[in-house]
């Protein structure tokens, strides 16, 4: 299969090559004939690992917020942390809508804000809960109003108000963080049996397994060497090899010491 | 980027030239105007209201009302219905939307103010990290209510005249009144005084049995005159009687016949009530204003204050206190939540008392110009 360029464009800068991942992985426990992993389970054990450093973004994101902070350029872990994770972050409107309930984009995964677009200046919308809602509403200072929208969050729903007459899904913008797509390291089986990557240069072999083709890890290059060591830790759970687990976990730990100190 | 965002023509003439139509069927109008346009009729020609406040010009023809209608009254945007070709296309407002919009830029609206406020002082290594919008704007209407009482130009006025029923109601968004006076035929005002200790409007007439007990109807509840009497009294009364001003024979101060014998009994005169221009009193039992009986058919002008927030015109502050509606807003933040140390709290408490004081004394529109012009008045001399 030849691989489109837009397939090898898409987030060169950010992404991290699917190959080189598995590669390096395979190369590690190949190392005095530790074990295999075999191209599915290394795409299993790559989505789990990609999410769990991309869960953990926010966790740091929260204690770099807490900290002291410096302006200077380059040196500042809060605006390391957004530019991990700026390219999961989303503007879309509403998927669905009945009445002044609007559903979830499709894709969100962690919700930031929502915006009420039919106004002027698209304000945002103050989220607020079932009891502080009816609580507002017997304020008269306090009347949802289209300067000042508010709205419940339920159900992965938004009951927005107030509510306009003839609603849209374009009455509300999202702001959210998206989910990483799951990275695929797609392959095909040469005359040898052996695997073979879709994105080798010349690559022809048919059929491509998944029939989808290679998809790279989304999260940024800085991340590589935690993702390798995240990968080996649970490729030696897979492979019932303690050694590697203890290597990859004192890695693991002694970088985390280093980026929180 | 100034803050104007309105052409001269929009602002001085109220007009805003659109792009020709070449046989356009239902055209629309963005328009740009600081003034919502209001349409007198719907989308189906239904008049719902008493007049638009603009009109629609083709080649320097002016369209019929009920033509247009307001297709999305968010971003100002009229609808023609028909189709049209026109080289000349201009949308014009009519004289008082005009006039509503003259002096406009010494405003600035609440909803400005709350988006700046969060913008400016809310946020990540600030003294307010976050705040909910619902609070920042529950202090700020509260600010410019406290503010409409006693430091805003918001007095409202009404002109009047005073019905044979003496009374008028008050006005939907009164608050507190600030002068009442009436005007004579030159147009002169003349200051109408409260009646204070003189009359009163009682609250609750209850009528009573021979024994003085209030009687009750066959429900349990009192039962309750129609009229107060000490209204009727008051109506009917002779002001002249109260102020001194009659005629000399009617005062029986200068009339000798014997039975006479209050000569002399008049001891000069009482300077809060010796005057002509009548008596007025809140009457809270009907929720009116009533005046002396020698008020009536009288010209009145009713000067009020509201709180700023009876309509949503209503909801602008000068800028001159801007900056205090801030520090409002900033010290009612901090001064309700807990946790907020003692001093910080003190500095905002003493950077808003700062800031409202300043806004008063501007707004007060002192002038040393005119100042100066009334002291020459006084012939004291004030070196300048």
């Amino acid at each position: 299969m030849v691989l489109s360029p837009p397939f090898f464009l898409k987030n060169i800068k950010m992404a991290i090559n699917v190959n080189t991942v598995y590669t390096t992985v395979l190369t590690v426990l190949n190392k005095e004939q530790r074990g295999y992993l075999t191209p599915d389970e290394f795409n299993k054990v790559g989505a789990q690992a990609q999410l769990e450093i991309f869960e953990d973004f926010f966790e740091q994101y929260n204690q770099y917020v807490r900290m002291p902070k410096t302006d200077v350029e380059f040196a500042s872990r809060m605006d390391k942390m957004k530019d991990e994770f700026q390219i999961f972050e989303k503007n879309s409107a509403a998927s669905a809508v009945t009445g002044n309930v609007y559903t979830l984009p499709t894709d969100l995964h962690r919700f930031g804000s929502a915006f009420y677009e039919r106004a002027i200046g698209a304000p945002e919308i103050e989220i607020v809960s079932k009891r502080e809602y009816h609580q507002q509403i017997l304020s008269p200072l306090l009347q949802p109003s289209i300067n000042n929208p508010i709205a419940i969050y339920q159900q992965n729903k938004l009951t927005v108000y107030p509510a306009t007459s003839n609603p849209a899904t374009a009455d509300i913008g999202f702001n959210y963080i998206r989910k990483p797509l799951d990275p695929v390291w797609a392959y095909g089986v040469g005359n040898l049996g052996q695997y073979v990557w879709d994105g080798t240069p010349g690559f022809s072999l048919t059929p491509v397994i998944p029939s989808t083709g290679s998809v790279n890890f989304e999260i940024s290059e800085m991340q590589q060497t935690e993702l390798i060591l995240k990968i080996l830790q649970y490729a030696g759970v897979i492979i019932r090899d303690q050694a590697i687990i203890q290597a990859a976990s004192s890695q693991l730990n002694q970088d985390t010491q280093n980026e929180k100190s | 980027m100034g803050l104007i965002t309105e052409t001269n023509a929009q602002y001085y003439s109220g007009q805003q030239v659109f792009t020709s139509l070449n046989a356009v069927v239902d055209p629309t109008f963005a328009c740009t105007f600081n003034t919502s346009v209001v349409s007198a009729y719907n989308n189906l020609g239904v008049q719902t209201s008493s007049a638009s406040n603009y009109t629609v010009y083709l080649d320097g023809i002016a369209q019929a009302e009920n033509l247009s209608f307001i297709s999305d009254s968010l971003n100002n945007i009229i609808t023609l219905t028909g189709t049209y070709t026109a080289a000349s296309v201009y949308v014009e407002l009519k004289s008082n939307a005009v006039g509503a919009n003259y002096g406009s830029y010494s405003y600035i609206s609440l909803k400005d103010i709350v988006n700046n406020f969060i913008v400016g002082y809310v946020g990540i290594d600030k003294i307010i990290p976050r705040v909910k919008k619902s609070d920042v704007l529950f202090h700020a209407k509260r600010g410019l209510q406290e503010f409409s009482y006693d430091t805003l130009k918001s007095i409202k006025s009404q002109e009047l005249t005073i019905p044979t029923s003496l009374s008028v109601p008050i006005p939907q968004d009164y608050v507190n009144y600030v002068r009442l006076s009436w005007i004579d035929d030159s147009g002169a005002q003349h200051i109408i005084y409260p009646v204070n200790n003189l009359t009163n409007s009682p609250y609750t007439l209850p009528l009573q049995d021979s024994q003085g007990i209030p009687t009750q109807n066959e429900f349990g509840g009192n039962n309750l005159a129609e009229q107060s009497l000490t209204e009727q009294r008051w109506n009917t009364a002779n002001d002249s009687n109260i102020s001194g001003s009659g005629a000399n024979d009617n005062m029986y101060v200068f009339d000798y016949a014997w039975w006479k014998l209050n000569y002399g009994q008049r001891y000069g005169l009482e300077p809060q009530t010796s005057q002509s221009n009548g008596w007025f009193q809140l009457n809270e039992r009907l929720g009116t204003f009533t005046f002396s009986s020698n008020l009536v058919d009288k010209l009145i002008v009713l000067e009020y204050i509201s709180d700023g927030l009876a309509y949503d015109v209503d909801t602008k502050i000068p800028k001159l206190a801007e900056d205090a509606m801030y520090a409002h807003i900033a010290y009612s933040i901090i001064a309700s939540r807990t946790n907020v140390q003692e001093f910080q709290v003190a500095r905002f408490k003493k950077d808003r008392s700062a800031k409202l004081r300043n806004a008063k004394i501007r707004l007060s529109n002192i002038k040393l110009g005119e100042i100066s012009q009334v002291m020459r008045g006084k012939s004291k001399w004030i070196k300048h």
